[in-house]
């Protein structure tokens, strides 16, 4: 790696602490602007209690030094404060919890994913407009332009309800099955396509016909060159793909009532639980700044023709 | 039915998928009263009112006993004190033990029994007029960790709940204790096992009270880790169940107390409490059978799991009324109105009422809600009791039917002949199109959900019949009860529950500084509109106002209330609190609520109260 790369790095994570740093202060104060608070209730608490709460949460202070506060405690101590709605639970805890179940369900998506994305992908451009790359296409085709509510319904209805091969919640044992099957198709579905477009791509390339004209084996050319190269771009998708499956487990955990980070994350807005909406928002906004990162890097690394500016 | 399952997974998930994007889920949110931000309710007509069970011939219980059940999403809070909330009542209820709690009597009717107090006794009155009651404590009542439970527990607890620092929401539950205004409840432990309290006056449901969660003891040293009812480790409860896990957001599992000294009764060995809020998936787990009591369904679902579910698919009773209130500031006369001062207000409520009377409570109920709701003619609640036992709501209004408008199908016609001929005397009426031309534009406030839109809808194609223009607008849930409570609007949908069965938990909310004054009387313009009149000399009062204002009637009305301890005269001091609020025409009920669950044939024994508690422990499942 030169020293190009390397600053080129270092600026870019530069700039990702600086976004984050933006979505903090827009959220936190957007927030704030939105009517509604976190005690308030169809039934009015007395005048006391809600002073006593909202000192107990230094919610009396004003707005600037909530701010203030609220950064440095993170920054400092990386504490993102107690949950109002959840008593007694710090928000810590909450991600934490979350993050564990969202990112076992995230990375087995992201696998199954790309494995099998790959090895559909390959099978489709050896087998150009043979039967199998037809109906490879036709599902794969399906499945991109599903939206995972939708997908998820179809998984829940099928295989909880009418089969009962699977549980629709997502607490119970292999309750995570679905969830996992609707977050994996849709990025499935679109590294399929990725791949079977680039091995095609890489196939009609002049050293491929080179290594064919000099009586190299089918299979080391697939395994030796194209499928290496093909799979440039589906590493360069890995980032938003995680990015992707980030974001949809949010609507995926609704609908199977996964206990993940996801939920938490909604319902912290409909509750008006600052300190957790605070904390999911950074959480979430912080790893799609990552995978975004990563991204650009894996796609440096794989592809030398590249030069980050 | 495989069909409609569909569109309405895929349309739910539409929307959560649009609150993904950092805009407001309805399903989930805590849509209206009857969901999660429900306030408890305590209840005496329960005891003259059979209890929900599911009754089928008994048949031979089977395994291990353990039941899953899903009541709601995580709770807010297990501490007994700082719970506000019906399903984490009913979480509590089954992990303490009060002085009192709810059962069944011999011939399934609900009733209150002692629990920690060997019985019920009655209360002394002593020559200041408080009462004072001695409980004594059964005999080896136990922690779940081994220490014994003491008088103590109940003093240290009952004052917590008050504490300002605690900040309970449900801290006034203790309102009627002797001291409570000065921050130091009236109790004492005499020794350890005897507890004396001091009420201020006779209450006629004090026993209620005891039975009720935050009544519920608590250990000092427990409590003083802030974090103790947020995992099983440092949960210390005395009741028939503890807390074996609790996986947050997911999953709480209670197992039977061995020690608990009823333990011979409790027939559920294990209760698992699935958290989630989703109706949809509540419904995919019952009708997968993994779950066998789910207490919410989806709205739109109702009618055809009634047909589907017949036996399982329950409807029971509850404390509580679903209206639409009037901001009372707001101008609906018509421009060219000359009215000023108290001949205003008195149009205005003649106008209101008037509008009452055109809505078409039956078609709302059977049509719309379809959750067998009872049509509301009263704002005080059907459930509610009288001075002498019969229902509030029946003898209110003195008129020869229930409440303050006649709300049975055939009175519909006259009603809204009535109304309109009300409505001539001050808009202009075109007798060709028979429709009102000069009627100012009203919005409809209600929070997103799919249930109350429709009754909004309903409501609006009314109106638009005679000539009155009703825009709906909707706001998420928190966003909506804000502008409520800041009178940010003309008209809006309320829902209210009650505390426990005495009618004053409906009527304090309209006084002038209640925090639930949605309406906003005596407040802004109508702080000096002088419309209203109060003459209670003849219950033996002074009071006599003609053409007051609210604070002068109302609250004056209220707090006589509060201090009466004459039965009689205090229900019918009620009565004209509900009579004054009423004439207003502010309040316009449409139906009283009702609790919908699910429950599967193979549970033995279950059973709720009004208030929408759930009782499991005495349940069995058969195969």
């Amino acid at each position: 790696m030169n020293t190009k790369t390397l600053m080129y790095i270092v600026k870019r994570i530069l700039l990702a602490i600086v976004t984050v740093w933006v979505v903090i202060t827009v959220t936190f104060f957007v927030m704030h602007a939105v009517p509604g608070g976190p005690f308030i209730g169809e039934k009015a608490v007395s005048e006391s209690v809600m002073k006593a709460m909202e000192a107990k949460y230094g919610l009396d202070k004003p707005l600037g030094v909530q701010y203030l506060t609220y950064l440095s405690d993170v920054v400092t101590k990386f504490d993102f404060g107690p949950s109002l709605k959840q008593k007694g639970r710090s928000v810590n805890d909450i991600i934490f919890d979350g993050m564990k179940t969202s990112a076992k369900l995230g990375l087995i998506a992201a696998l199954i994913a790309l494995a099998s994305g790959v090895v559909l992908g390959s099978i489709a451009a050896l087998r150009r407009n043979k039967l199998i790359d037809r109906i490879i296409m036709i599902i794969t085709t399906a499945f991109v332009s599903m939206p995972s509510f939708i997908m998820g319904s179809l998984l829940l209805i099928a295989f909880a309800i009418n089969l009962k091969w699977f549980p629709a919640n997502g607490a119970s044992k292999n309750g995570l099955v679905l969830p996992v099957l609707t977050l994996s198709l849709y990025p499935m579905a679109y590294i399929t396509r990725l791949t079977r477009s680039s091995m095609l791509e890489v196939l009609g390339q002049d050293y491929i016909r080179t290594a064919k004209a000099k009586g190299v084996s089918g299979m080391k050319i697939i395994f030796g060159h194209a499928l290496k190269n093909s799979l440039i771009p589906v590493i360069t998708y890995f980032g938003p793909m995680l990015a992707g499956i980030v974001t949809g487990s949010l609507v995926v955990e609704q609908i199977f009532a996964v206990p993940g980070i996801g939920r938490a994350f909604v319902n912290s807005i409909t509750g008006r639980d600052y300190p957790l909406i605070m904390g999911t928002t950074i959480v979430l906004a912080t790893l799609i700044v990552i995978m975004n990162l990563v991204g650009d890097i894996m796609y440096k690394v794989v592809d030398p023709r590249i030069t980050l500016e | 039915m495989k069909k409609k399952l569909v569109s309405l997974v895929l349309a739910s998930s539409m929307v959560l998928s649009l609150a993904a994007c950092g805009a407001q889920s309805t399903e989930t949110a805590p849509a209206d009263t009857q969901t999660a931000e429900t306030a408890q309710t305590t209840d005496a007509t329960a005891t003259e009112a059979p209890a929900e069970t599911a009754a089928e011939t008994p048949a031979e219980p089977v395994g291990e006993q353990s039941i899953n059940v899903c009541l709601a999403s995580e709770p807010a809070s297990l501490d007994p004190a700082l719970n506000s909330a019906v399903d984490g009542a009913t979480l509590i209820n089954h992990l303490f033990s009060g002085l009192a709690k709810w059962g069944l009597d011999a011939s399934g009717n609900l009733e209150l029994q002692p629990d920690c107090a060997e019985e019920l006794v009655e209360g002394v009155t002593n020559e200041d007029g408080t009462v004072t009651y001695t409980y004594t404590l059964r005999d080896g009542l136990t922690w779940s960790d081994g220490q014994p439970v003491t008088a103590n527990d109940f003093v240290f607890a009952w004052n917590r709940a008050i504490a300002p620092e605690t900040a309970a929401d449900y801290g006034y539950m203790f309102e009627v204790v002797d001291g409570y205004a000065d921050g130091k409840l009236n109790v004492n432990a005499v020794d350890d096992k005897t507890l004396e309290v001091t009420l201020a006056n006779t209450v006629a449901y004090w026993d209620e009270l005891l039975a009720f969660p935050t009544y519920m003891p608590v250990r000092e040293d427990v409590v003083a880790n802030e974090a103790w009812a947020t995992d099983p480790s440092t949960y210390v409860c005395n009741g028939a169940y503890t807390m074996t896990s609790w996986d947050h957001n997911s999953l709480i599992t209670i197992t039977k107390n061995e020690n608990f000294y009823d333990a011979d009764k409790i027939t559920m060995n294990e209760i698992n409490f699935y958290l989630s809020d989703d109706a949809n998936n509540q419904l995919a787990n019952f009708e997968n059978g993994d779950w066998q009591m789910i207490d919410d369904v989806p709205t739109n679902e109702i009618a055809t799991l009634k047909e589907t579910y017949p036996d399982e698919f329950v409807t029971a009773g509850q404390l509580g009324t679903y209206y639409v209130c009037w901001n009372i500031n707001e101008n609906i006369l018509p421009a060219s109105n000359t009215l000023t001062g108290a001949d205003k207000a008195a149009a205005e409520n003649e106008v209101r009422n008037a509008l009452a009377l055109l809505i078409d409570r039956n078609y709302i109920v059977n049509d719309v809600a379809q959750g067998g709701q009872v049509p509301a003619s009263s704002f005080v609640a059907m459930g509610l009791t009288d001075a002498d036992g019969s229902q509030f709501y029946e003898n209110a209004g003195g008129n020869s039917f229930a409440g303050y408008y006649d709300v049975s199908e055939d009175a519909y016609e006259a009603n809204w002949g009535a109304a309109i001929e009300t409505l001539k005397k001050y808009y202009t009426f075109d007798e060709a199109t028979q429709q009102f031309t000069d009627f100012p534009t009203l919005t409809y406030l209600y929070n997103t959900s799919e249930g109350h839109k429709a009754i909004a809808e309903a409501i609006q194609a009314t109106f638009a019949g005679i000539g009155i223009t009703m825009n709906l607008e909707n706001q998420e849930w928190a966003t909506f009860l804000d502008t409520r409570k800041a009178g940010n609007y003309s008209i809006a949908r309320n829902g209210w529950l009650g505390d426990y069965n005495d009618p004053i938990s409906f009527l304090d909310m309209w006084t002038t500084q209640s925090g639930n004054n949605d309406v906003q009387f005596g407040k802004g313009d109508n702080a000096k509109v002088q419309a209203y009149s109060l003459d209670i000399t003849d219950l033996g009062y002074e009071t006599k106002v003609e053409n007051g204002t609210w604070s002068e009637t109302y609250d004056v009305l209220i707090s006589d209330i509060k201090t009466c301890t004459d039965v009689k005269t205090r229900y019918e001091l009620m009565h004209r609190a509900e009579d004054l609020l009423m004439s207003t025409g502010c309040i316009c009920p449409i139906y009283y609520y009702t609790d919908l669950y699910m429950i599967s044939n193979n549970v033995q024994g279950f059973f709720s109260s009004p208030l929408g508690y759930k009782y499991f422990m005495y349940c069995t499942i058969t195969g």
